[in-house]
Parts: structure tokens; sequence; C-alpha cells
């Protein structure tokens, strides 16, 4: 391996690094050892990508009958493109999706970081608090879906407690589901910005925390003074995560609702999924999964060039 | 600093209350699974614990009848349960390996820098927005609704997860041990086998646990790349009502608990690793 190579590895958080000058039998042996996951890569991304490409500019459906490299018999240009730029059921989809973001994302964030600080110094009971704010995350997603659908039934506890009728309905409810969903997401996910936050803010030097409480800040003034510009980092990649994950939800909704009632619940994995086993429109669906998937390559792009040049 | 009484107070409340919400869900599912059928809806009052305790439900998904009861199920829950083991473990072992491996080549011998960027590009996209090509491909191949194929995808998306995991653990290994085994005759092979390997051994087994756990849990590449031999869990439990026809609450609320039980257990094991998993190593606790 070259120096610069070498000087490369220097940026990750232990300075050192591999080998330099590793002979040619290491080299053979690290070429076999990346090989699976290459080819796995390979697999799963460069070929699919030309099928998907190809796809979307025909109009094949599993229905044809015809196999899908014969696809050019049903060329049709760029007509898919066109209907998703003015699909109104896509574009409800994007924005209820954006609404499951700019509500849940916040709200765990907020929660999560007011738990992580009720957790910065020891107490008793500590240990098993945690264990049982950490619960939801484990939870299999399609369970706390399922979970949630026993709760919000008109014959459910919550309606029990709250004192509605049986005919109160929350999930098949215009307004109701959306709200649901969401309930459901912020229950499951609250305790992924908790773990994440505490442990940033475990990471804040606690010297230095010492010495704000000595010379009398009030915990407010540490808090934002201290704590917060410590844990910028932590607080990016707590939130990116959570958009990203949310971006995707499906398996919660389709549980609960089945994107229902009519479209009210419908996000973009749950619309693109109706696409692909109700209506057949697997062209269609590759077009707009192409769509997305340029638009968050360069999202990421950015991202990531924005990110070198704030630390460079 | 000692906080005050009436602080401390506080604090307890709001953590109690924090508690209290994460459990109720779960309570309401857990008791569930142990109701009888007329408890399973509050027309005739709200009841926390189960007044008339009953193993009805699991006799029910385990054999497809039980006692009292008119209706009867086609499908126990054995094939499943089989399905889901059989997939997660298999889809783990192929992750694992193979992000073990790659991760290693990547550190110690600095192949492929660009590895670790792209393989974290597998987990951007909504797998929805990728999965025609994945079904056509698997149609084509005679992958759907096998053991095998299913196995095969579960691979693919938790070696990014694998990968990045295994990656922190190798950079935490000293670099020196290594030296020293290479001065002393060494081959690369053996260093790694016989060196690397079982001082990372606790950080393998970390691995091995979270990456089964994101595998446990997934329910839509099952739900698109199984039709019915290999049908896992989350699978079986979404699609029990329809089948049946009415709400078999306690039924599916008795499925849940068996298919959440793996994942708490596990994931209360690893918790101190929880946090570098969940966010691909950027953290360590």
């Amino acid at each position: 391996m070259t120096d610069q190579a070498h000087t490369g590895a220097t940026r990750t958080i232990r300075p050192q690094g591999y080998w330099v000058g590793v002979a040619r039998d290491g080299q053979k042996m690290g070429f076999w050892f990346i090989l699976p996951t290459f080819l796995l890569l390979l697999f799963i991304v460069i070929f699919p990508f030309f099928m998907q490409l190809y796809l979307s500019v025909t109009w094949w459906t599993p229905l044809e009958g015809i196999p899908w490299y014969s696809a050019w018999e049903v060329f049709s240009w760029f007509d898919n493109y066109l209907t998703l730029a003015t699909d109104p059921r896509l574009w409800g989809a994007l924005w209820r999706t954006a609404l499951i973001m700019i509500v849940a994302v916040p709200a765990q964030f907020f929660l999560g970081m007011a738990l992580a600080y009720l957790f910065i110094d020891q107490f008793p009971g500590r240990k098993l608090f945690y264990s049982i704010l950490l619960t939801p995350m484990m939870i299999v997603p399609a369970v706390v879906g399922l979970m949630f659908f026993l709760l919000f039934q008109g014959t459910g506890p919550v309606n029990a407690h709250l004192g509605l009728p049986a005919d109160f309905s929350w999930l098949t409810d215009v307004n109701r589901a959306m709200i649901s969903v969401i309930i459901a997401d912020i229950w499951q996910w609250t305790p992924l910005m908790f773990l994440i936050l505490l442990a940033g803010m475990l990471g804040v030097p606690s010297d230095q925390l010492l010495a704000a409480r000595l010379l009398g800040g009030s915990n407010w003034q540490n808090f934002v003074k201290i704590i917060l510009p410590r844990m910028k980092t932590v607080i990016i990649i707590a939130l990116v995560l959570r958009t990203v994950e949310c971006f995707k939800i499906f398996d919660l909704i389709y549980i609960m609702t089945k994107g229902g009632p009519g479209v009210q619940t419908e996000t973009i994995s749950v619309f693109l999924y109706k696409q692909t086993f109700g209506d057949l429109e697997w062209s269609y669906v590759a077009a707009i999964g192409l769509t997305i998937l340029i638009v968050l390559s360069v999202i990421a792009a950015k991202g990531l060039a924005y990110m070198a040049r704030k630390q460079g | 600093m000692k906080p005050s009484p009436g602080a401390l107070a506080l604090k307890y409340l709001f953590i109690l209350l924090a508690c209290a919400v994460v459990l109720y869900p779960l309570l309401w599912m857990v008791t569930m699974a142990f109701k009888p059928y007329p408890e399973w809806t509050t027309v005739a009052g709200l009841t926390w614990l189960p007044q008339d305790p009953t193993w009805q439900n699991f006799e029910f998904i385990f054999r497809g009848h039980a006692e009292g009861l008119v209706v009867s199920l086609d499908r126990t829950i054995t094939g499943p349960l089989i399905a889901s083991l059989v997939t997660s473990i298999c889809g783990t072992a192929l992750a694992v390996v193979s992000g073990t491996l790659a991760s290693y080549a990547v550190v110690r011998f600095g192949l492929a820098q660009s590895l670790p960027l792209s393989v974290l590009q597998l987990r951007l996209f909504p797998p929805l927005a990728v999965m025609i090509p994945v079904m056509v491909m698997w149609a084509f191949i005679g992958a759907v609704d096998t053991w095998w194929g299913l196995s095969l995808i579960y691979g693919i998306v938790t070696l990014p997860f694998a990968f990045w995991l295994m990656k922190t653990f190798f950079e935490e290994v000293p670099v020196e041990i290594e030296d020293a085994a290479r001065v002393s005759g060494c081959s690369y092979w053996r260093v790694f086998y016989r060196i690397t390997l079982p001082i990372v051994k606790p950080g393998l087994a970390t691995c091995a646990l979270f990456v089964f756990i994101l595998n446990w849990s997934d329910y839509l590449l099952a739900l698109m790349l199984t039709q019915k031999e290999w049908v896992t869990l989350p699978v079986y439990m979404a699609t029990l009502t329809s089948a049946m026809g009415g709400q078999m609450y306690g039924m599916k609320a008795a499925l849940g608990v068996i298919a959440a039980i793996p994942p708490v257990v596990f994931g209360l094991m690893i918790q101190k690793h929880l946090v570098r998993g969940l966010t691909f190593g950027a953290l360590k606790q």
C-alpha cells in the first residue's frame, strides 16, 4: 500500500491504521476477503439498476405474459415519468410521508432529549428504568403495529379509558387514523433517540460540566451552553438516522390501517406496495423507484459534501 | 451537586410516567394473549389482568384447534416459526461472514476504501423503491418462496450493519499484536484466524445477535418474496385474521408475544453495543 492510502486511514477515530507495505500474499488474501461482499453488492446494485432503468421505460407488467427481457416490445419512452409527475396519489403519499416525518421525528427528538437529560446522573433503579425505556425499539415493528391496532379498536382500552363510546373509531377515521399511526411511531422510536442522545450526553466531559456548575450556571444554562454544543454531531446523526428510517415507514402502517381509510395514511412505501401487488403496475413502480433513488442519492451526496466542508 | 428532594421526586415522577407509557400497549398485548374470548374487548368492562387466564390462544396456534372453539386453523405456527428461524439464521450467517471478511480487508489491508460508503448507501433507499428488479430477478432464478431466496436478501440488506459494526471492532484491535505475530512468522491468514478473530469474538457475537434481530424483525421482504411455504412469523401473524374471518385478537396477541420475545431478549443482552450497531459505529458507549 502507498503512503497516500496510509494518511487516509489516519482520519479514522484511532490513528493506528493498517499495515504499510502488505506483501503480495496479504494483498491476495484481502482480495478474497472482499470478494463475497463485492459480489453481493454487484448482484444487488449493478444488475437491478439497469433492469429497473429498462423496465421503467416500458409498459411491462407481470400479467402480460411476456418475460421481462422482452419488455422492449411494449416500449413506452418516458410515459411513466410523465405520469408520475402529475399523479395526485403519488404526491399525496409523498406529502403524508413528509407529514409523519415533520411531526414524529421532532417529537421523538424532544422526548428523547428530555429523557436522556434525566438519565445523566446515577440514581437508584437507573438500570432497570433504562432497560424498560429501551424495550419498544427492540420489538418487531409488525408486532408494534398489532399492539396499537389492538389498543385503538373501538372496543379497546384507549376508548374505555377516555370514556369514549365503542363506535368512536381511531383507525377508520379520516383524521384520527393518521394521529394513531404517528403515536405508534413515536412510541416505538423515541427510545432510539433516547439511547443515542444519552450516549452523546454522557460523552460530554464531566469536568467541564462540573466547572460550569461550580461557576454557578443554572441547569438550563449548563444544558444550552455546555451540553448542547458538544452534542452537535450526535444530534445530527440521530436526526438523520430517524429521518431516513421514517421515510421508509411501512410495517406499522400496513398492519394498523393498510393505508386507509381511503388513502388517509398511505405513505410512499404503502403506495408503492399497493401499486406493485394491487394494480401490478410494475414498470410504473420501477420509474417511481428510480426517481426516488436518484433524488435521495443527490441529497445524500450534497449532505456528505456539506459535512466534509464543515469538518475540513 | 445533590439535587433537592423535590427535584428528585419530580424526576422519578417523569421517569415512572414514561415507563407507564412504554408498558401500556405492551401489557395489553401480553395479557390479551392469556385472555379467553369474552375478555378480548372492553364491552363487558375493562380488565387488565385476565380474569380467567387460559392457554387456549397458544394451544390454538400450535395445534390448529382448541377446546371450546368452533373454528380451526389450516396452518399452524410451526411452519412460519421454522421459516423465520431458518431464514434469519442463514441471512445472519451470510451478512456476518461476508461483512467480517470485507471489513477486515478494509481496515488492515487498506483495500477498497470506497466500500464502506457504498455499503452504507444500501440502507438509504426505501426497499420498495428497488424491489421491482429484485422480484423479477428472484422469480427468474426461482428464488421466490424458498428459504435460500429469503436468506439471500436478508444477508444483503443487513450486510451494511455487519460490515460497519465489525469495522469498529477491528479498528479497536491494536495493530501491534498482529505485527508481533507477523514478525514471529505467522502468515496473514494465520494472524487473522488465530490472533484477531479470537480477540474480536465478543464483538462477533454482538454483531451476530444484532443482525439476527434485524432479520427476525423483517416484515416487508418476507411479504413480497414468500407466498406460502416460507412465510415468516410476522407475515403469518398479519394474515391470521383474514384467513379466519372473525377478529382473532387473542391468537394474534399470542403470536405477537412469541415473535417479540427473541429480539427483546437478545437486545437486552447486547444493550451495551446497541448504540454502536444502530449508528453504524459512529457512536460508542
